[in-house]
């Protein structure tokens, strides 16, 4: 239970760019945290960086007060001495060890008695229902056996803070859903920080505390998943949070459209760049009822609402609709933009912000 | 990225500390450092020191012709070039190995593409077995061969017991007897298993879809044959040339045992006899243009399978082939396949194992038989104890297990711990080094590095003492040679493992050590075992790397036969090569039991 602080880290693979570059964030203790981001932003970089499997080139690493890593200093902490869970994305169970093998190997390493290990063993058995895979190897188990054994065995040894790399990329969809409520309620129970790294966002929507969204090498925005969705700080993260995406449109592409969500704000075209509007803010009504009219091209209901494909002069976007759409293929309607969902970005692509 | 503030020179150094210290805590950082010290004096020194001695004038010459020892002079390589003497300690012996080369790679490579064409893809009988017993000349000693051929067609030129077919009262002429024939056809049957198991390899991996589009396009057997399967074949038959080719270029006791008599020297023997009269600057450019032959040689084998590239077809999906029908030809194929089994398997380790059970060759009755050559009771026409009496086999005996057993322990050793520092530190210049270096011995035929370590370890240098006559000499030779093989397996199946399970003990707290013993160690078991056992088996029977550093007391049995050889006791000779044959192909059982594995993965090297 101690918060997570990274400062200024930075982490070249001897590539042209930075794997990390100058992050500096804090986890608070406590919370799940998700780490968000396209493949290849330095995800797994930074969670490895955390663990201590990779060392940061410069910079400072602290779990509660304790000192992970620091280049001012030269400490370093070796990974043997953190403390922590780890879960891989291939779980990394060793084949050659039985399930009970794996899960007490921890233990083992600290010398606990045999009925010690036993008694872990046991508790972590009913709490991830491994009853009677005592003695088989990972090869004789199934994807979400293994997947709970590796959970098992992280947690055998009560680590302070959980680091997990996308540990549900491997599992099918219906196996995901259950796996995501389990981790949800290991939290609660638990009330350990989580670091949890994955591309879906989706997923970190549904189980964060908190989403940390990542880009190419450095954390865009830090917040609760609503806030993420509702205030995005930056083009990057509009766009990254939210399905179907945030409609994006700027005054080469779509003028008529930019130019009408930008009258509903009060910013001036000079420092506007880019506009977003979220599917969800887009009320359908009839012909020149709304602030401007568009073409149906597709409508797609997938059972609670539809999502409508328009087209605006040239400009293609989609909305969601809860009621039946006015109108059918082809026709043309009115639109009118709810200002909660509408974003304007300078030209740093990073928010203007209504003061 | 943090620019360093320069005008605190405080936090340069810290960087430096932190720097060292961060190295120091890295286990594969500290083994790589060490195998870097290490591998280059073994490695890089008696390249050097070869490149040295064939450019400085010898001590003994120093003194005959006045000039100073050690001095830089041409004279070595004038005399192997365009002296007098030239022709017949270089240009007759590059002459006899390119021709014994040539049709030994020919026929070498015919064997092998039949048999594997008729092994893995028709219905010949017995193919099942086969497969495991085609390949056991590979297992043979190199010398097997060849004194059974002489068992059998030796006539009256040179010493020792008559050859059966002689006690028959056929005589045998020369040309039949030694020579460029008989070293071909010995080469090609020692070599063809090699073809073999590449070409079964390359049938088995061609994708079966290919050759099923081509039938549903109409395509007959044979020409599926001829427009598809052959044509594919092409980027392997290229390697097996080449490979073949260097190999016959290095082999020593082939020539030894059969040109020797007629005088019919190859380059291999004549660096041997440039060794025995001590002319180490002769022996240094002899070694030079051997170790070229063999780069270029590897240098077209990675030029040809570059090109050949795109050529590939991976992804078959492990399908077999529907062993396609001979009919009329089943019969004759399979006689032809167990003919060459006989040939080049079974009989030689009949005529071996009759001639050292029979009292005068070619004698059947059944008085003539008996022990007399193993337990030495009774031994016709010779004052030598039996090989079960023998001191000298049984330090051989002793020897060859010391020498090849310790050598392949510290290989594997050395293989797995080369894995582990090239793959944990990938990207650095340790990691590159390691493999470029370990790769190095791959380059020198055994007998051309044999040479250069016989210079480097003639005399004391620095701290290291002169080991020559000494086992560990040996031992060390034999380590440095098999090293490519070695760090290629240990790079491989680090590479397959992965760091993932270590990093998964290290976050649970298992310091190296443990990390080593509880996790890498058991997943690498059989890996390990692997390169354990075969530079064991490449050991037993090596002959070229280690006939001309031997000294008496240090023999092993491979150079033991070949004393007997030289002092006319053939059958003592054989039955060392018989004792050679068995260990070996009880090591290779115990490989098979192990590891599961298919050999030919494991000998292709
Ligand atoms: N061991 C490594 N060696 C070289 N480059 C690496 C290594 N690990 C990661 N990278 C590079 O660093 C960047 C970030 O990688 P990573 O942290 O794995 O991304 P993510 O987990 O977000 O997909 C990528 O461009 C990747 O190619
Ligand atoms: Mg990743």
């Amino acid at each position: 239970m101690s918060e997570i602080k990274l400062n200024s880290l930075v982490k070249n693979f001897g590539g042209n760019s930075l794997a990390v570059d100058n992050l500096s964030v804090t986890f608070p203790s406590g919370e799940f945290v998700c780490l968000l981001g396209p493949s290849g932003c330095g995800k797994t970089t930074t969670l490895r960086m955390i663990a201590g499997l990779e060392r940061p080139d410069s910079g400072e690493i602290f779990c509660g007060d304790q000192t992970y890593f620091s280049s001012n200093t030269g400490e370093y902490l070796k990974t043997e001495k953190r403390n922590l869970g780890l879960m891989f994305q291939s779980y990394a169970l060793w084949p050659h060890m039985t399930v009970f093998q794996n899960i007490v190997f921890g233990l083992d390493m600290k010398n606990e008695s045999s009925s010690e290990k036993d008694k872990r063993f046991e508790e972590l058995e009913k709490l991830f229902q491994l009853k009677n895979l005592k003695n088989r190897y990972p090869s004789e188990l199934s994807g979400g056996q293994q997947q709970r054994v590796a959970l098992a065995r992280m947690l055998a040894v009560n680590p302070n803070l959980l680091l997990l790399d996308e540990p549900l990329s491997n599992l099918d969809s219906n196996l995901r859903l259950e796996m995501r409520a389990e981790l949800k309620r290991l939290h609660q129970t638990l009330g350990c920080t989580i670091v949890f790294v994955t591309h879906d966002q989706m997923e970190a929507m549904t189980l964060a505390t908190s989403i940390a969204v990542m880009n190419k090498g450095i954390i865009e925005q830090l917040a609760k998943p609503m806030e993420i969705y509702k205030n995005p700080k930056s083009l990057f993260v509009a766009k990254f949070v939210g399905s179907p995406q945030m409609n994006i449109v700027d005054f080469n592409d779509g003028e008529q459209l930019a130019s009408s969500l930008l009258n509903k704000t009060k910013f001036d075209k000079n420092n506007v760049k880019t506009l977003g509007i979220r599917p969800e803010s887009i009320k359908l009504t009839s012909k020149d009822n709304g602030d401007i009219n568009g073409t149906i091209e597709t409508i797609q209901p997938t059972g609670a609402d539809w999502i409508v494909g328009l087209n605006i002069s040239g400009k293609s976007i989609f909305a969601i609709s809860s009621d039946q759409p006015p109108g059918n293929e082809n026709d043309i309607i009115g639109l009118s933009f709810k200002l909660d969902g509408l974003h304007t970005f300078d030209r740093n692509d990073l928010k203007l912000e209504a003061d | 990225m943090v620019s360093l503030n320069p005008t605190n020179q405080n936090s340069l150094l810290i960087r430096i500390k932190i720097k060292i210290s961060q190295l120091l805590l890295q286990p594969s950082f500290i083994i790589g450092s060490i195998l870097v010290i290490i591998l280059t004096y073994l490695v890089i020194a008696p390249i050097i020191s070869i490149f040295s001695n064939s450019v400085s004038l010898t001590m003994m010459d120093a003194m005959l012709s006045g000039g100073k020892d050690g001095a830089f002079t041409y004279k070595y390589v004038e005399r192997v070039f365009t002296s007098s003497i030239s022709e017949k300690i270089f240009w007759t012996p590059l002459k006899n190995s390119i021709t014994v080369s040539f049709f030994a790679t020919l026929i070498a490579l015919a064997l092998g593409l039949i048999l594997a064409s008729l092994v893995t893809s028709t219905n010949i009988f017995g193919r099942r077995y086969l497969g495991f017993l085609l390949i056991i000349p590979y297992m043979l000693p190199s010398q097997a061969m060849a004194t059974a051929w002489l068992t059998m067609f030796k006539n009256r030129k040179i010493s020792g017991p008559p050859g059966m077919l002689e006690s028959f009262g056929f005589t045998p002429p020369d040309w039949l007897a030694y020579g460029p024939l008989p070293i071909s056809i010995c080469m090609a049957l020692s070599y063809f298993p090699f073809a073999f198991l590449l070409f079964s390899s390359a049938l088995s991996k061609i994708d079966i879809q290919l050759e099923e589009v081509a039938s549903t396009l109409g395509a007959k057997t044979k020409a599926i044959w001829t427009k598809i399967i052959l044509p594919l074949l092409i980027p392997t038959t290229m390697s097996v040339l080449l490979l073949t080719v260097a190999r016959t270029l290095g082999t020593f006791a082939t020539p030894y045992i059969l040109g020797t008599p007629a005088k019919y020297t190859l380059l291999s023997t004549s660096l041997y006899s440039s060794v025995r009269s001590n002319e180490s600057g002769v022996v240094a450019v002899l070694a030079i243009v051997l170790s070229l032959i063999g780069v270029m040689l590897l240098l077209v084998d990675i030029w040809v399978v570059r090109k050949w590239q795109r050529f590939v077809t991976v992804g078959g999906k492990g399908i077999k082939r529907q062993p396609s029908k001979l009919g009329l030809f089943r019969t004759p194929t399979t006689i032809f396949a167990w003919l060459i089994f006989l040939l080049a398997a079974l009989g030689p380790f009949v005529v071996l194992a009759l001639s050292t059970l029979m009292r005068e060759p070619g004698n059947f009755s059944f008085s003539n038989f008996g022990l007399a050559y193993w337990t030495g009771v009774n031994v016709p026409g010779m004052d030598q104890p039996g090989m079960f009496t023998s001191p000298e086999v049984l330090t051989a005996l002793k020897n060859s297990f010391i020498i090849a057993g310790s050598a392949s322990i510290i290989c594997g050793a050395l293989g797995l711990l080369i894995g582990y520092a090239v793959v944990r530190l990938p990207g650095t210049l340790i990691s590159g080094f390691l493999r470029q270096i370990s790769f190095l011995p791959y380059l020198m035929p055994g007998l051309a590095f044999a040479a250069a370590y016989l210079s480097l370890f003639a005399v004391a240098r620095g701290p290291i003492p002169a080991l020559y006559g000494s086992i560990s000499l040996l031992i060390l030779v034999m380590v440095v040679t098999y090293l490519p093989y070695a760090s290629r397996s240990g790079i491989s199946a680090m590479m397959q493992v992965g760091p993932e399970p270590e990093e998964a003990g290290m976050v649970l707290g298992a310091g190296f050590w443990r990390r080593i013993v509880s996790i890498l160690a058991p997943l690498q078991k059989s890996a390990l075992v692997i390169a354990i056992i075969l530079p064991f088996i490449t050991g037993m029977k090596e002959l070229s790397l280690v006939v001309m550093l031997v000294t008496p007391g240090t023999e092993l049995l491979t150079t033991q036969s070949i004393r007997f050889l030289d002092f006319g006791y053939t059958q003592l000779a054989n039955a060392t090569i018989l004792i050679i044959g068995v260990v070996v192909m009880i090591s290779v059982l115990i490989l098979n039991r192990v590891t599961k594995t298919n050999l030919a993965s494991g000998l292709g090297g």
